[in-house]
């Protein structure tokens, strides 16, 4: 048991991470637009919750601060993939080089020093006294329940119990029939674009203020990266999306707690688990059940800019 | 252990008489006889640093871009460059070409970059060369390192003295000599003073991948770990020591404002002095390709004590060293037997600085780091 939530700890801290910024990017892909610059986005917002922490001492002003600039790199985003109708891959990979460039450049002053204040666990009261899962997962720091509980819960209500999340998964789907019927394509796409992108924003500071609290060049390491591919596995739901980052803290720190209890797996096996896991998850039930397929099925019009005057 | 070098032997006596080379290797790994690199001044100097990561890393390439700091303070009026994160791919052989075409008299690559780096050298055989952690000389290339596995056995010495449960945790990078050097000699330190010591090894395949190591000094502290010890360019692992009220270890800098209280020492290098002489020496036209082991205490040291490191332990850990350092003490003696029961260093028999250097296989009691 007590191994269970040992790995249970480790894994929700590190999947917050990827959770968060794929929570940013289903709303980005659901409204038709692919984002890349994740991985750009968290290292600018790293940088950024480590920056006013170290100016303000108080995280939670880190944290809103990296969402600011997330909203603000988000509408340049949106400004060249919607408004411009630039290639959305193309822009995705220059804003993720111009992001991790940028944290670099910028965080020089910051790097290799710890953070001022970080996010302070705090138990929920009777929750986090449950077996098991009570201490991993209900006596975290705040940010933890925003991402698991909140945001998801919000985010899935909005997508799918409203009007405006049919309009807005109309516009991923069909821009041009959402078009005709008086939704606002262009608006839709732009605000959840740079909503997706504030979200990232918050992972890095996630990353900087309560999992790694320090600053230092190349902090995010890829994890951008897996979130983008997260979300295609997670069939562009925000529960799926949260439930599948967690699977993969899991998988993650298996390997750690493999090789720290001395498991007789070879390491290199151990820390191939994650990656072995992404391959697994978005071919295995594609080809095991066919039926299921509909459900990984991506937004229709996803990465296709809209024109109103060209069909 | 010299077969490690074999490659180059058959080079080397081709080339004839053995220059001067370092003062602590066997005679058949001196140095080819040098290129003539005539003197040059100091206003037309131009020194060249490669470098694995950034310079403000605060780990390895902090130090040794303090080095290159030290080189401009020395001798202003010469010309230096640098590059940062320079990756392990033909793009290093375009870096360094790059440098050469750029009139540099002598380049440093701070890793070890193998044929990458060579196919340069063996191209531009007027230009010096130096290549840190290399393996073979040529006719313009020298290599580089620091005997880190003497300060490491003296912090193991500490651990041993430090840790309740003799469950010692290490997060490595990769499988390679340096890793196993380390998680060795920090072992044997421990088990100088307590026997029953093991040291679990977890592997992230990184020299800096701070989420990797925070994740694997987890592991290693929920599985009884009561003092952590690494390999890594960052103080991901010691943040975890100081919330878990456990101690570690670190490389490459003082990195004790990451955790005052689980800070116990560092493996602190120190280039500066070498690559100042390493350059006058080029100036004035004596540079010869040489292979240098920087001993303990000239390049490579402990750090100063954390401050709830006690009295008693700094005291005992400082014995050892200053063994080391008046007494030219090594631990590293026989009988030694690798983590599969099979004795690989015989009573009797010592380790030479060049079997340290390319350690490959794990002691009795360190798990997890492969061989």
């Amino acid at each position: 048991m007590e191994i269970v939530t040992g790995i249970l700890a480790t894994a929700v801290l590190a999947g917050g991470v990827l959770a968060l910024a794929a929570l940013g990017e289903v709303l980005a892909e659901r409204v038709g637009v692919v984002n890349l610059g994740v991985e750009g986005l968290m290292a600018l917002g790293a940088l950024t919750g480590i920056a006013t922490v170290s100016a303000t001492a108080s995280p939670t002003l880190g944290f809103v601060a990296a969402l600011g600039v997330g909203f603000l790199f988000g509408c340049l985003f949106a400004l060249a993939t919607v408004l411009l109708r630039a290639d959305q891959v193309l822009c995705g990979l220059a804003l993720t080089l111009l992001g991790t460039g940028l944290a670099a450049t910028a965080g020089r002053p910051y790097a290799g020093s710890p953070a001022k204040a970080t996010f302070e666990p705090v138990p929920i009261p009777y929750l986090s006294e449950l077996p098991v899962v009570g201490s991993a997962l209900f006596s975290q720091n705040w940010l933890v329940y925003l991402i698991y509980f909140i945001l998801p819960i919000a985010i899935h209500w909005l997508m799918f119990k409203t009007r405006h999340g049919l309009n807005m998964r109309a516009v991923g789907e069909n821009p041009a029939a959402a078009d005709a019927s008086g939704i606002p394509v262009t608006a839709i796409r732009f605000w959840y674009v740079a909503l997706g992108a504030s979200l990232a924003g918050g992972a890095g500071a996630y990353l900087t203020l309560a999992f790694v609290p320090s600053w230092s060049e190349g902090v995010v390491a890829g994890r951008g990266w897996i979130a983008v591919a997260l979300v295609i596995f997670a069939g562009y739901r925000p529960l799926t999306a949260v439930a599948a980052a967690l699977v993969f803290g899991v998988i993650t720190a298996l390997g750690f707690v493999g090789q720290a209890r001395g498991w007789p797996v070879a390491p290199a096996i151990l820390s191939m688990l994650p990656y072995l896991g992404t391959i697994a998850f978005i071919i295995l039930p594609v080809v095991a059940w066919r039926r299921l397929k509909p459900f990984f099925a991506e937004p229709a019009a996803l990465a296709r800019p809209y024109h109103r005057d060209v069909r | 252990m010299k077969s490690a070098l074999s490659i180059d032997r058959r080079r080397l006596l081709g080339l004839g008489t053995a220059a001067g080379a370092g003062l602590l290797l066997p005679p058949s790994l001196r140095g080819a006889q040098a290129a003539s690199f005539p003197a040059v001044a100091e206003k037309d100097a131009v020194i060249a640093f490669g470098h694995v990561g950034p310079v403000n890393d605060e780990g390895w390439t902090w130090s040794h871009d303090q080095g290159m700091k030290a080189v401009q303070a020395a001798f202003p009026k010469a010309k230096t460059l640098f590059v940062e994160s320079i990756p392990y791919s033909a793009d290093a052989t375009r870096t360094f070409r790059q440098f050469a075409t750029q009139k540099a008299n002598l380049i440093f690559a701070t890793s070890q970059y193998g044929d990458f780096y060579k196919d340069v050298t063996k191209r531009n055989r007027g230009i010096a060369f130096m290549e840190c952690n290399g393996s073979s000389l040529e006719e313009n290339l020298g290599w580089y390192y620091f005997a880190h596995w003497y300060p490491t056995y003296v912090i193991g010495v500490a651990a041993g003295l430090m840790s309740k449960t003799g469950k010692l945790g290490y997060v490595a990078s990769f499988p390679v000599t340096s890793c196993y050097a380390s998680t060795n000699a920090f072992l044997m330190g421990a088990r100088s003073v307590k026997p029953e010591a093991t040291l679990q090894v977890v592997t992230i395949n990184s020299w800096f991948d701070p989420q990797a190591a925070t994740q694997a000094g987890v592991a290693l502290a929920n599985n009884g770990c009561d003092f952590l010890f690494g390999i890594m360019d960052e103080a991901g692992y010691l943040q975890i020591a100081e919330q878990r009220g456990i101690k570690a270890a670190m490389w490459n800098t003082d990195m004790r404002r990451f955790g005052p209280k689980a800070y116990v020492s560092s493996v602190v290098i120190d280039l500066k002095a070498y690559y100042v002489d390493q350059v006058a020496k080029r100036l004035a036209g004596t540079w010869e390709p040489k292979a240098t082991i920087l001993p303990l205490g000239k390049g490579v040291d402990r750090d100063v004590w954390g401050e709830t490191v006690p009295e008693a332990v700094a005291k005992q850990a400082d014995a050892v060293r200053e063994k080391m350092l008046s007494g030219g003490f090594n631990p590293f003696a026989g009988e030694i037997r690798d983590n599969k029961g099979k004795v690989r260093v015989p009573a009797g028999q010592t380790m030479s600085e060049m079997d340290l250097y390319k350690w490959d296989w794990s002691i009795e009691g360190v798990a997890g780091l492969g061989a």
